[in-house]
């Protein structure tokens, strides 16, 4: 395996690689400090750019990003009660009041240190888990899958919220929209309405560009209040080793906490930093100070956030099934290039993965550098003023829809997708749901298809083999469990209320 | 009874009969497997169609008043849309360039900033920018309308 890491380390120490995630970790920064701009829209804004590199750069180039939108987004949190990011949402808490206090920089330090704490620790769990992963699913055949991608889609469950029916209503237009094209067995077309544009199907990173970064910018636009600007200078101060040993048991709970919430289906950033937060006030020595001040109240969910950005890529990297908007941005990057994710690509293509295992380390260490340098630009950016700022972003995803084939049509898709996605935030569908389903369509038709063909149409073909059954039973479970758990909790709160 | 679902689902009951319809259409081809290049598709229409009818009848039969949605500005949207359609289709005959600069000073424009020179200043650079890299350094294939060329 060592010879793998070594290869991975020759694609990564690359001087175009290298340089790519400088860009990728600098514009994940100043991207995620943007409020509305996520670490995943400021990955799909870049998607087009990946279509001229090498995969293997792409890739890094997109994890640098997602890695310095984790650092961008507690900037905002930290200076203006802001977070950038959702993940950065638990920082607010205690950043903001050091802010109060005046120790901003000290504030901003803890940030960027735990998060490279966090983000070095994620990519150690990436690997411990990914690789023996992969080899379980090498004995992946078309039925398990099928059960695969069944239960990719049973993830809706988890993160649509109370709302179960416009969830899978969500998921069924994604699937919907991915039956346009050539059919994969016999080759006929199938709603292409006459036209050669839809021949090759939806552009999956034009859907998504569309879905997640034009629909935020027509909300911005429809119903955004207005931001506010961040005034005067700050400097990062790096905490002490003093500091930092103060900090370890936050830093141990963030890392515990990122790994089971970034492995757990629907699980983010977001969820771990605030149950991060919450497990560090009980186990520390001083929880009077959260809420007042505290820095491991700013480690804790900065650490937890940042391991979240390495092992959200498990389930991906094994599996092919994103469980995150992150994950489903790189899958989107990986099909722009022709490559399947799952176990295969552990060895088809070692360079891309092992190139990815060493790319984060180096993106990590990147934003741990680039923190201290691009605090200024970033708050630069964050103070531009939104017009000229939506304007520039709905020009830079037009130009780049369109140099994904060259063509208008998928600069049509983009803005269709654009209001679908606006549309359905408005009035309470889920845009990651529809994504899912666009992504995991061609997955789930084409072995439930293929399946049904080795078995002669026998449909226990997916209970008679054993991962098939085991998947789907985890799928039952991952679509029943956020229903049943709801249920048991709206009942306590019913028989609360009796009581009282 | 909340009326946005409402007609909402009665949207995408249209829209699933519309779909499952539209699979008529589809040629069966010769080498295709026995359940064939319709089956996926009907099987998802009739999963819409039943989520869609679950959708009208919970929004029937809710009558508790879900408050107003937060105001919008309509006016803003759709103006910053029909800009971008008109971008659109403005690309081909004016070249990327200009069509892009008339397209960031009237975006910028209609979400209110009023400042000529700063709204220029935007316009011309942004352009200048995203050319350079995509058409210089990504090497797409830009429309250049007048100015020709690439």
């Amino acid at each position: 395996m060592l010879d793998r890491f070594v290869l991975g380390a020759q694609i990564a120490g690359q001087p175009l690689a290298l340089l790519m995630m400088l860009f990728g970790v600098a514009w994940g920064i100043v991207g995620g400090a943007l409020p509305g701009i996520s670490g995943s829209i400021a990955m799909a804004l870049l998607l087009p750019l990946t279509f001229g590199m090498d995969p293997a750069v792409a890739l890094m180039m997109l994890a640098g990003v997602y890695i310095g939108a984790m650092y961008g987004g507690s900037i905002t949190a930290i200076l203006i009660r802001t977070p950038g990011t959702p993940g950065a949402a638990a920082t607010v808490i205690d950043g903001y009041e050091l802010h109060r206090r005046g120790l901003s920089g000290k504030a901003l330090g803890v940030s960027l240190v735990t998060g490279t704490v966090g983000g070095l620790a994620s990519v150690v769990i990436l690997v411990a888990f990914a690789v023996p992963l992969s080899r379980v699913a090498l004995a992946f055949g078309p039925p398990e899958y099928f059960a695969l991608g069944v239960f990719g889609l049973a993830l809706i469950s988890s993160f649509v919220g109370r709302d179960l029916l416009k969830g899978a209503i969500s998921a069924l237009l994604g699937l919907i929209v991915a039956t346009a094209g050539t059919d994969p067995f016999s080759g006929t077309p199938r709603f292409v309405f006459g036209g050669t544009d839809l021949l090759t199907g939806v552009e999956v990173a034009a859907g998504m560009i569309g879905l997640f970064a034009v629909s935020e910018i027509f909300y911005q636009v429809a119903e955004g209040g207005a931001w506010e600007t961040i005034r005067g200078k700050f400097t990062t101060a790096l905490p002490t080793w003093v500091e930092l040993v103060r900090l370890r048991v936050a830093m141990l709970v963030g890392i515990v906490m990122g790994t089971i919430e970034g492995l757990l289906p629907g699980g983010g950033g977001a969820i771990a930093a605030f149950i991060a937060y919450n497990e560090t006030k009980r186990w520390s020595k001083h929880p009077e100070e959260f809420g007042r001040g505290s820095l491991e109240g700013v480690a804790a969910p900065e650490t937890a956030n940042n391991v979240v950005t390495g092992t959200a890529l498990i389930p991906l990297l094994t599996f092919g099934i994103p469980g995150s908007n992150s994950a489903a941005i790189m899958l989107a990057a990986m099909m722009l290039h022709g490559i399947a994710p799952g176990p295969q690509l552990f060895e088809r293509s070692p360079q891309l993965v092992y190139g990815l295992f060493v790319g984060l380390v180096i993106a990590n260490l990147m934003m741990l550098g680039l923190g201290l340098l691009a605090l200024r630009p970033a708050i630069a950016v964050v103070n531009v003023r939104p017009p000229l700022l939506f304007a520039a972003i709905l020009a830079l995803v037009l130009i780049g829809a369109y140099s994904i084939s060259n063509r208008m049509f998928e600069v049509w898709v983009v803005l269709l997708m654009g209001l679908v996605g606006y549309g359905m935030r408005r009035f309470g569908f889920n845009v990651l749901a529809m994504v899912l389903g666009l992504v995991l369509g061609f997955l789930v038709e084409v072995n439930l298809r293929r399946s049904l063909l080795i078995s002669l149409g026998n449909p226990w073909v997916f209970f008679t083999r054993p991962i098939s059954l085991v998947l789907l039973v985890f799928a039952l479970i991952t679509l029943l469990w956020p229903i049943v758990r709801r249920a048991r909790d709206d009942h306590a709160v019913r028989r609360a209320a009796a009581a009282a | 009874m909340r009326r946005a679902d409402l007609f909402i689902g009665l949207g995408l009951l249209a829209f699933a009969g519309a779909y499952y319809r539209a699979s008529f259409d589809i040629a069966m081809g010769f080498a295709s497997d026995r359940l064939g290049p319709t089956f996926f598709p009907r099987l998802l229409a009739a999963a819409l169609a039943a989520c869609a009818l679950g959708l009208v009848a919970r929004a029937a039969r809710d009558r508790s008043d879900p408050g107003p949605l937060p105001p919008v500005r309509t006016g803003t949207l759709v103006l910053v849309v029909g800009l971008t359609v008109g971008y659109g289709l403005a690309l081909r005959p004016l070249g990327y360039p200009v069509a892009t600069a008339l397209f960031l000073a009237a975006v910028i424009r209609a979400l209110g900033h009023r400042d000529l020179r700063t709204l220029a200043g935007v316009a011309v650079g942004v352009t200048a920018v995203l050319y350079l890299v995509f058409a210089r350094a990504l090497h797409v294939l830009v429309p250049m309308g007048p100015l020709g060329g690439r």
